[in-house]
């Protein structure tokens, strides 16, 4: 469970929490400060000059829903941290999180609703009124709902979830439409399907890193960009900070060291796509050894026959001694976890690792106990998770398109024409629908191709809600909320929609005037269910209660229980990878990752996000190729070599980082640099391997198999010196990093300052 | 007594750890070196809080970067046993500090709370210090950086930006502290209580590896942690009687 338990956190949402202010109304502070000679005569009420004013929000930047907590001086935002009662990330909060403030203040917002003019993609915009941006879609929509083609439009959205989520639902229902797409590049499809075919949960369990005493992460870089990683972070720093003899281990799993890896206590690089069969190897081994003592044994043994240590030990690459040794200490550490994720999930036999990895958690017995993997319970409120889009979605609507079935397109804060490889040729797609519209507030690849741009707010700048989508253990929901003024002429996504929706004379269904209001209805429903434990008297406490707090959950709890049936047992099988491309042809395998800088390109426009060296590499401002020690000596490179990487479906250029640990035959890239277009500090900086990427499909959720794409590397001749802010790698004997053996934690006797001075005579 | 020999006492006395036993407080940091990611969040908080420029790439190139937190890579070992340890690296707010004796102006000085602390219009840029620091992590302004207009409006008011030709470095957030005590001393309190001032760097560590407080408190977390067995300074050799405790990585 994590640090903060429901008595606790219920005690603090419900006497009102730490939070200060609620809901931000300085229209002034867009004005210049130099027309004030005394700013305020009567300053409003959340304005002391020199003293700072906290909001409670929610963290936009990425999916895993962080509160936080945002400093305010004089109406302006000064700096983003955690949410101290927020359970997901208890006051702590990533690099990205933290830069959202270059979000909101970015000199490359769009400020003004926009036309193009000319061609697509000359940026010949001019601006217009947002009366006139909203008639001109408006109008469109209306005729085609008249015309009952309301199917024709289709609105692609990043992940959104809570009340907007619902918001955009009901509008696409009310014209005739159901082609409404989320589309996250990261979305975990297969981990989702994993759960599915193995529990029969539609929603993500509950890993409980910071109780368990060994967790094996079969690619997962949860310290980084898996599901939640800031609350795996606490989690994972709880336990190292156990005392000595109660210390979690970690064991990491993949073909390149990720952030998890160097923080793991062993790293294991398997055969790229083969750690479900791993798994399902150290699960047999499980099983033959006794230590699993369930009815359904002989089941299990049968399923698992194919899958000996010996055999499993050939296929992955991996000693079987070490598989074995794996296995025992996984059944006999008590409790163990399992987590599997990544590249592991990004193959063609992606769900089916997930739930060899599933297996193992269930013959350890690590299913719904503490130190393990707990269901959550549905999520918080009444708001449904919305589908989200997988890649052959992201197919069908293209396709459609070149059918010509699409007439309008709305796309709000995702960049598919980046995200997507070149091969789905989505850009094209593009050029057949007669009317795009970008809701971006940044000119991203996909923005300069529309024809209309509304743009909208930052997430600083709106209200919103956010239901985390892993959950803690118990449901959460959190209210975001405008910390600043808007700085320029935008609107927030909701608005925007709200907007349409009254122009198209849908007040029936959609009677909200403004997204605070769509947003409070909202929770008035879900405080008027009866069921919500709270110490406010009334709804209008609670809100305000919710506000100061930014956070509110709820004590119910998920089920503990769970048997698998024999035909989920009997289907457990894992098949070996498809890669595309021959391996003659192209030696080496691509493992793009995601940029812990960057995610998946989006930060990429984030000044501080540039300037941050990778945490591996120390790289700043740029792409590079991770090869193996000795496959860069056989080639002959050296660091700063520039390389063409080819795949069959096209190439890229980028200086060679040689990397300690990945596998010789693999080579990495991370996702995130690449862009040509997206503001001056990501324009025309690095290269980005998912344009290269095969449109190799995993089956069954129809997921991009991102690490399935063949590469094989030409040198060019050139070099460059990679800019980095660390000289050499290693420790030379100096002692920096000092290190102490595991066994009981002995430690040298050696006292600080121990060594004598010199007495200078 | 020849003044020579007079400023030779003085010197010895001076680089002898524990010269400063009359501090107010004692600020002091520790760093867990097994609990530490690597994931740099406490860079971003530090350069938000701290109004850092950024230099660019071309500047980088260079090696003329300002972090005043960064966080240190060194690899061990070779495929398939490869271990890379990080190390937050910040101004160790050295109580015998190689930077103070060598700044012809006196820029840079130890305060009553045994702060290394930067005097910046008094800095001439000479960057003796930055020679003289062994930890690297004085950092100088060779232009005056600009924000892109409106990356400006984020600027930390209680923290002054720097102009070229000046040295800065890590103040341990003294505008936390300096916060701290007037609110302390609006109470009626004597003193800061632990856990009352975090800098920016730790008040955001997703693991929790960095601990701050006042070592002159037993109770305090700080004073707990920097007793841990683990314990140890780098460059410790050098007597430099840093103010920053790291905490052994486990190799299990």
């Amino acid at each position: 469970m994590p640090n903060i338990d429901r008595r606790e956190f219920l005690k603090l949402v419900g006497a009102g929490g730490v939070g200060a202010g609620a809901g931000f109304m300085l229209r002034e502070s867009k004005k210049d400060p130099t027309e004030y000679l005394i700013p305020y005569v009567v300053a409003p009420e959340d304005f002391s000059s020199g003293i700072a004013t906290w909001y409670n929000s929610v963290c936009s930047m990425c999916s895993a829903g962080c509160g936080i907590s945002v400093r305010t001086r004089e109406g302006r935002a000064k700096k983003i941290e955690g949410n101290p009662s927020h359970p997901v990330n208890q006051g702590r909060l990533c690099g990205m999180g933290q830069a959202g403030l270059q979000v909101l203040y970015n000199p490359d917002r769009i400020t003004e609703p926009l036309v193009q003019t000319g061609d697509r993609g000359s940026m010949s915009f001019e601006q217009i009124t947002w009366e006139n941006g909203l008639d001109q879609l408006a109008d469109r929509l209306e005729l085609l709902r008249a015309a009952r083609r309301g199917n024709s439009v289709s609105f692609l959205t990043e992940g959104v979830n809570g009340h907007l989520a619902q918001l955009i639902e009901s509008f696409m229902r009310q014209l005739g439409s159901n082609r409404l797409l989320h589309y996250d590049f990261d979305h975990p499809h297969t981990l989702y399907a994993a759960n599915q075919k193995f529990f029969g949960q539609d929603h993500l369990p509950y890993y409980d890193l910071q109780n368990t005493n060994l967790l094996l992460s079969f690619g997962a870089d949860y310290l980084t960009n898996w599901i939640s990683p800031v609350h795996h972070s606490i989690g994972f720093g709880t336990s190292r900070q156990r005392q000595a003899e109660a210390r979690g281990r970690f064991v990491q799993i993949e073909p390149r060291m990720s952030a998890s890896g160097a923080a793991a206590d062993e790293w294991i690089a398997a055969i790229p796509g083969t750690e479900g069969i791993l798994a399902l190897g150290m699960a047999n081994h499980i099983v033959s050894q006794g230590n699993y003592q369930g009815v359904d044994r002989a089941d299990w043994s049968a399923a698992l026959s194919d899958y000996s240590p010996s055999q499993v030990a050939e296929q992955t690459g991996i000693p079987e001694s070490t598989i074995t040794r794996l296995a025992d200490e996984f059944s006999e550490t008590q409790p163990s976890l399992a987590i599997g994720g990544g590249a592991a999930a990004n193959h063609s036999n992606g769900v089916d690792t997930l739930v060899a990895v599933n297996v193992l958690n269930y013959l350890a017995g690590n299913v719904g106990r503490e130190g393990g993997l707990l269901f959550n319970p549905p999520p918080a409120g009444t708001v449904s998770r919305p589908h989200q889009a997988s890649y052959r979605n992201m197919l069908e609507l293209i396709e459609a398109a070149h059918q010509g079935e699409i007439d309008v397109l709305i796309i709000n804060g995702t960049n598919p024409v980046f995200t997507l490889p070149a091969a789905a040729e989505f850009r094209e797609a593009l050029a057949e629908i007669p009317l795009v519209v970008s809701t971006s507030s940044f000119f991203d690849e996909t923005t300069v191709l529309a024809d209309l741009i509304l743009p909208s707010n930052s997430y600083l700048e709106s209200w919103g809600d956010h239901f985390p989508e892993a959950g803690v253990g118990f449901p959460v929901g959190a209210v975001s909320q405008p910390v600043v003024s808007p700085l320029y002429n935008t609107r927030a996504t909701g608005d925007i929609i709200l907007g349409l929706a009254n122009k198209i004379g849908m007040s029936s269904t959609i009677p909200w005037t403004s997204m605070e209001e769509c947003i409070k209805a909202g929770w008035r429903r879900i405080y008027e269910r009866g069921d919500t434990q709270t110490l406010a008297q009334g709804f209008d406490e609670f809100w305000t209660a919710l506000l100061k707090a930014g956070v509110w959950g709820e004590t119910t709890n998920g089920s503990t229980s769970f048997t698998p049936d024999q035909s989920v047992i009997d289907s457990v099988s894992v098949a070996a990878p498809e890669f595309s491309g021959s391996e003659q042809d192209y030696p080496f395998i691509l493992h793009p990752y995601l940029s812990p800088n960057f995610h998946d390109g989006r930060g990429a426009n984030l000044p501080w996000m540039q300037e941050r060296p990778d945490p591996m590499t120390s790289v700043v401002y740029g792409t590079w190729v991770e090869i193996n020690p000795t496959t860069a000596d056989e080639l002959g490179l050296i660091e700063g070599d520039l390389v063409d990487i080819e795949s069959p479906q096209g190439q890229l250029r980028a200086p060679v980082f040689v990397y300690p640990a990945i596998m010789p035959n693999v080579i990495a890239m991370p996702i995130g640099q690449g862009h040509s277009e997206y503001g001056r500090y990501a324009k025309d900086r690095g290269a980005n391997p998912l344009e290269i990427l095969s449109p190799q499909i995993e089956q069954i959720t129809g997921n991009l198999a991102t690490s399935a794409t063949r590469v094989r590397i030409v040198a060019t001749g050139r070099h460059i010196d990679l800019v980095k802010t660390s000289g050499t790698s290693r420790d030379l004997g100096r002692d920096i990093v000092q290190t102490t053996g595991g066994e009981g934690h002995e430690v040298s006797d050696a006292r600080l300052n121990s060594i004598p001075i010199t007495e200078l005579t | 007594m020849s003044l020579f020999s007079r400023f030779m006492d003085g010197w010895r006395k001076y680089r002898k750890p524990g010269y400063y036993d009359e501090f107010d407080y004692h600020w002091t940091m520790t760093v867990d070196l097994d609990s530490c990611t690597g994931c740099e969040a406490c860079m971003t908080a530090c350069q938000a809080e701290n109004n850092i420029p950024l230099v660019g790439e071309e500047e980088l190139a260079k090696g003329r970067e300002i972090q005043w937190i960064r966080v240190e890579r060194y690899w061990e070992g070779e495929y398939p046993n490869a271990k890379l340890n990080f190390l937050p690296m910040m101004c160790q707010h050295c109580d015998a500090a190689p930077c103070e004796t060598v700044c012809p102006v006196s820029a840079t000085y130890h305060n009553q709370d045994g702060l290394n602390t930067q005097i910046y219009n008094r800095c001439i840029g000479t960057r003796s210090c930055a020679v003289y620091c062994p930890y690297e992590v004085r950092y100088f302004n060779y232009y005056n950086h600009h924000w892109d207009s409106p990356l400006d409006q984020q600027l930390n008011p209680d923290v002054s930006v720097r102009g070229k030709g000046v040295m800065e470095k890590c103040t341990f957030c003294i505008q936390r502290i300096r916060e701290a005590k007037d609110l302390a001393k609006d109470d009626g309190r004597r003193r800061v209580r632990d856990g009352e001032v975090q800098p920016a760097c730790v008040q955001s560590c997703p693991t929790k590896a960095l601990i701050f407080g006042d070592r002159k408190d037993s109770e305090s977390q700080v004073y707990q942690s920097m007793n841990n067995p683990r314990a140890y300074k780098v460059l410790d050799e050098l007597n430099t009687d840093s103010s920053v405790v790291y905490l052994k990585k486990v190799d299990a």
